[in-house]
């Protein structure tokens, strides 16, 4: 009988991911050589598109290390190749992790080591079922909505008052909604995102010094990694 | 009103594009990622059953996903534009793309929603999808190797605080990318003002009462507080309490 294992280390599933993220490297490239060629119609400069793209880099790659470390976590439960897929494609990293603590359960075993051992193939084949159409429901509205939701709010020339206020409320909304969870929720969680401010607030000052100028472009990659490291004094005094 | 009168007309050659072609490749991706365990499983001749995928067990785990996707698509797409196709196909939208695409807005001075602001977050979008595709694959490739730094203690700790960190710095650059444009909205906090109140109030009782964080369900009250935060901006806006000025007249104001 097929055991999880046998699908997971299945150098058949391992083609197809590759092939897949190879598609969606395409796809973000079609997409930048686009946008990149818009960007210098529009009559945004080569030198402000090469300070978007550098401090882009720059701040992905803290997250991404994040999604590592969710990887190495995933890893133990889903294998290398199937926890790979789900992280660099539609996936979540606090979603997926979550998901990964409870499909164990969900297809009857105690443990999640338990089920990696025990999982015949058909058991794991739920688990990457579930996992594969969990997340399609934003895709019932992006797909046939997007275009309605983005062009709602879009502002050109000689726009509607309305429009300048509506397309605000969205970013407002999800700070009035995330800001209080994180501040009154949980003190580490306050005391982290607060050091984020105060560290992005202090290199804003320095930035406007002439020979500073240069910190600008890495504002928020600067104040996330030094919020971030903040977190581990804060969980050694709260916690 | 006639249906012809309903129709989107979109003039901006990019926001054409990605919304024709970025919706195509987005639909070819997805289907990929719904097939490919059927394939795969196909191979090996273990297709569960439909019994086996959507039972009281599994439910639960859906019931997690489902309202998160759905939130995500209605509270990023009108912020995103233009980059919402691939910004929702490669994931990590609140962790990771969303800050990026408000972080390149911000460096170019656009505004979000505008032809300008749609092309430059798609430009930080793509390179940010790329960036995460190859340290990920780098990470799977030297999984033995590396995997022992990923797990130290310290930096677990500072991955699971993430998110507030990125609020921490995003705040800066929320309040310097609705600043820029031709319009400025004045008072637009007010407009969220109840919401605010709201999620304090929930989130004090819940801390009083259960010692319990709301972190996790952050994607249920966004939904939930999306229409209160536009219906009660909307009357604001109607009351002159929310103005929108140009940008020259209110700097001469100042």
């Amino acid at each position: 009988m097929v055991s999880m294992k046998d699908i997971i280390s299945s150098p058949l599933l391992l083609i197809f991911v590759i092939v897949g993220l190879l598609y969606i490297v395409g796809f973000s490239l079609v997409y930048l050589k686009k946008a990149y060629a818009r960007c210098l119609e529009l009559g945004i400069s080569k030198e402000d598109l090469k300070t978007v793209i550098k401090s882009s880099l720059v701040f992905s790659i803290v997250p991404s290390l994040s999604i590592v470390v969710g990887l190495f976590a995933l890893i133990s439960v889903l294998g290398t190749v199937w926890s790979w897929w789900r992280l660099s494609v539609i996936g979540s990293l606090s979603y997926e992790s979550l998901i990964s603590s409870a499909v164990a359960s969900a297809i009857g075993f105690a443990t999640n080591a338990e089920m990696l051992d025990q999982a015949t193939g058909r058991q794991f084949g739920v688990v990457m079922i579930l996992m594969s159409i969990g997340m399609l429901s934003g895709f019932f509205i992006l797909l046939p909505f997007g275009k309605k939701l983005s062009m709602s709010v879009n502002k050109t020339e000689g726009t509607n008052n309305w429009k300048y206020v509506l397309s605000g409320t969205f970013m407002l909304c999800l700070f009035a909604v995330y800001v209080p969870v994180l501040l009154i929720g949980d003190t580490v969680q306050a005391a982290v995102m607060l050091t984020g401010l105060v560290i992005a607030v202090v290199l804003g000052i320095f930035a406007r010094k002439p020979g500073l100028k240069w910190l600008n472009d890495f504002i928020m990659a600067f104040s996330m990694i030094g919020g971030m490291i903040s977190s581990i004094f804060w969980c050694s005094l709260f916690l | 009103m006639s249906k012809e009168s309903k129709k989107i007309t979109i003039t901006d050659p990019f926001q054409a594009w990605a919304h024709k072609w970025g919706r195509i490749g987005t639909l070819i991706a997805l289907i990929y990622m719904i097939a490919l365990p059927f394939v795969v499983l196909a191979v090996y001749g273990c297709i569960p059953s439909f019994g086996e995928v959507i039972n009281l067990g599994t439910i639960s785990i859906l019931m997690i996903y489902i309202p998160v996707g759905i939130s995500e698509a209605i509270s990023y797409t009108p912020i995103l534009g233009s980059s919402s196709y691939l910004t929702f196909i490669t994931g990590n939208i609140m962790n990771l793309k969303l800050p990026c695409a408000v972080n390149a807005m911000k460096l170019a001075k656009k505004e979000p929603n505008t032809p300008e602001g749609d092309a430059i977050s798609s430009v930080a979008v793509a390179v940010s999808s790329i960036m995460t595709v190859v340290i990920l694959a780098l990470a799977a490739l030297l999984t033995a190797w590396i995997s022992p730094i990923f797990e130290l203690p310290s930096v677990k700790t500072a991955s699971n605080y993430l998110i507030p960190a990125l609020f921490g710095s995003l705040t800066l650059g929320l309040f310097g990318s609705t600043n820029t444009g031709k319009k400025v909205v004045k008072n637009g906090v007010m407009g969220v003002l109840p919401v605010i109140i709201i999620v304090s109030i929930i989130a004090l009782l819940a801390r009083i009462g259960s010692g319990s964080s709301l972190f996790g369900m952050i994607g249920f009250l966004i939904l939930f507080m999306l229409p209160i935060a536009i219906i009660s901006s909307r009357i604001m806006w109607k009351k002159g309490i929310i103005k929108v000025v140009d940008r020259d007249a209110d700097s001469a104001e100042k």
